[in-house]
């Protein structure tokens, strides 16, 4: 589903946010990565979703060599992709119901399947009573839960999440979690940068741990450190 | 993709209203370069309407008898054409004069009907070799007293004046407008801009979820179309109001009636407007077109 083939990123010729990295992930996956910050986590996201381009090497997102699509692809691309943020990343002047609908909306779906996937995605993340509050209204847990429903709302074949825990308490932490699993039990490959040690300690799922830009570790079941 | 057309619609709309002010600004600023362009083209109009039978350096014109016979024709035609003197002979005839009649006096129905096509003169227009005006004038006054000629009428040295003053005025508007243009389509930029910044949040998760370029584009281009055509319209409606009062000058001020030929007619003020509609929507569209590919980066 994805691969990195000895790719390197350099940001203004002298930062190596990732030095020749190579990592195959497959289908329905759940993959952690961690280290500490600046370690190239976040870079390692976004050069999935072609937010950065690689300085070197090759990287393949369902098949496709994304470093040669052109950029009026990209959209489409990304399509396949739901992001999910520490800082949620919703708009804070739509009602929950419309920031999930949004998604819907400008890959221009058909408003009836808006008016039945979104109600349906929210009774999934747990929020059905929360439809027409807007995101200030909401607890942090909440409006995690919500950017989950945007990002999924679209039926992606990968979820990307960028320390979607950062911003949360344990236990709200554990019900983010949970959601994530579920997601990834419908065949949605999951790849999330943490530094969440109890996370990924109880999850024991594969993890992949970055020190400035090498993959030192990858390892299926494992641990934090 | 297919753009839902009440998508479009609403965040146009919406954009429009959020950035009113500076909608409005960009609007006038349009308006304002788009009336003053049209005004010159008016003015351009008029002068070249009351100037037209002096065109292509003609310097006087013989008028002959409405009933001066063929011979009489053909032999101030043959002392024109064989004199040195003169570069270019045109003959009007009499039906040739009745059309240039009834497009100089079209605001005066009762002078068109009281003349019929028989009693109008057939002329010569002489664009003469000289541009000496004694010797114009002394190569005109020849042919005064040929039989059969009616009079000589020279271009007033004030239609000259006028065309060479016309001819400032008319750059100089049209540089004004030109600047002015260059102002609008910064403002209709800048514009957009603040819309897009006030929207960068919602623009950066529309790319997130996979909106294409066009989808985030097409509302903010047509924003700038629809400031550019509002300020058309206002300049259309400015130069409609020039040319009414025009008209009215011209056709209530007895002393003027001798220039009635610089009435404005309704295909000119028409072929005005179309410019002016064309020139709106460019520097709307350019303008938003411009600030979009600078700043949404996609």
């Amino acid at each position: 589903m994805i691969r990195l083939e000895n790719v390197s990123k350099v940001y203004k010729g002298e930062v190596h946010a990732l030095r020749n990295a190579s990592v195959d992930i497959q289908k329905g996956e759940f993959v952690f990565l961690v280290g500490a910050s600046g370690s190239g986590k976040s870079t390692f996201i976004r050069l999935l979703n072609k937010e950065e381009e690689p300085t070197d090497g090759r990287i393949y997102v369902a098949g496709k060599d994304i470093a040669q699509l052109n950029s009026w692809k990209v959209p489409y691309l990304r399509r396949n992709i739901g992001c999910v943020f520490q800082d949620f990343k919703l708009l804070p002047n739509k009602t929950v119901f419309e920031n999930v609908a949004f998604a819907l909306e400008v890959i221009g779906r058909p408003g009836h399947v808006v008016k039945s996937q979104v109600p349906a995605i929210l009774e999934l993340v747990g929020l059905s009573k929360k439809i027409e509050n807007f995101p200030d209204e909401l607890s942090g847990g909440e409006q995690q839960r919500v950017s989950i429903a945007r990002a999924f709302v679209n039926r992606p074949l990968i979820l990307l999440a960028d320390e979607p825990t950062g911003n949360l308490d344990p236990a709200t932490s554990v019900g983010i979690m949970r959601l994530l699993d579920r997601i990834n039990r419908t065949g949605t490959t999951v790849v999330m940068a943490t530094h969440d040690r109890g996370i990924v300690d109880t999850m024991r799922r594969r993890v992949i741990e970055l020190d400035r830009g090498n993959i030192i570790r990858d390892q299926s079941r494992g641990v934090y450190e | 993709m297919a753009l839902k057309i009440n998508y479009v619609a609403r965040e146009t709309g919406s954009n429009l209203w959020r950035n009113i002010s500076l909608t409005v600004a960009s609007m006038l600023t349009v308006a304002v370069s788009l009336s003053l362009f049209g005004g010159a083209q008016i003015i351009y109009h008029g002068i070249g309407n009351a100037t037209a039978r002096w065109k292509g350096g003609i310097e006087f014109i013989v008028f002959m008898n409405p009933t001066a016979n063929d011979d009489q024709l053909a032999s101030v035609r043959k002392a024109l054409e064989s004199s040195p003197e003169v570069r270019k002979v045109e003959f009007v005839d009499k039906t040739a004069a009745y059309e240039e009649f009834r497009t100089l006096f079209a605001r005066q129905p009762e002078l068109l009907d009281a003349v019929d096509q028989n009693a109008m003169p057939p002329s010569f227009k002489v664009a003469p070799a000289s541009s000496d005006a004694d010797v114009i004038s002394a190569l005109g006054k020849q042919f005064e007293n040929d039989p059969g000629v009616r009079e000589v009428v020279f271009a007033f040295e004030t239609v000259r004046t006028m065309q060479r003053f016309s001819q400032y005025v008319r750059w100089g508007i049209l540089g004004v407008s030109v600047v002015l243009m260059v102002a609008a389509l910064m403002l209709i930029l800048n514009t957009i801009r603040m819309a897009m910044f006030a929207r960068r949040r919602e623009i950066e998760v529309m790319k997130l979820v996979g909106a294409t370029n066009w989808f985030i584009r097409v509302p903010f281009m047509l924003e700038g179309l629809i400031q550019g055509v509002l300020g058309a319209f206002v300049a259309m409606g400015t130069t409609w109001v020039l040319k009414r009062v025009f008209d009215t000058w011209l056709s209530n001020n007895q002393d003027l009636r001798i220039f009635q030929g610089f009435a404005i007619s309704s295909g000119q003020l028409v072929s005005t407007w179309v410019l002016l509609l064309f020139f709106g929507c460019l520097v709307g569209t350019l303008g938003s077109g411009l600030a979009v590919s600078r700043y949404l980066d996609v």
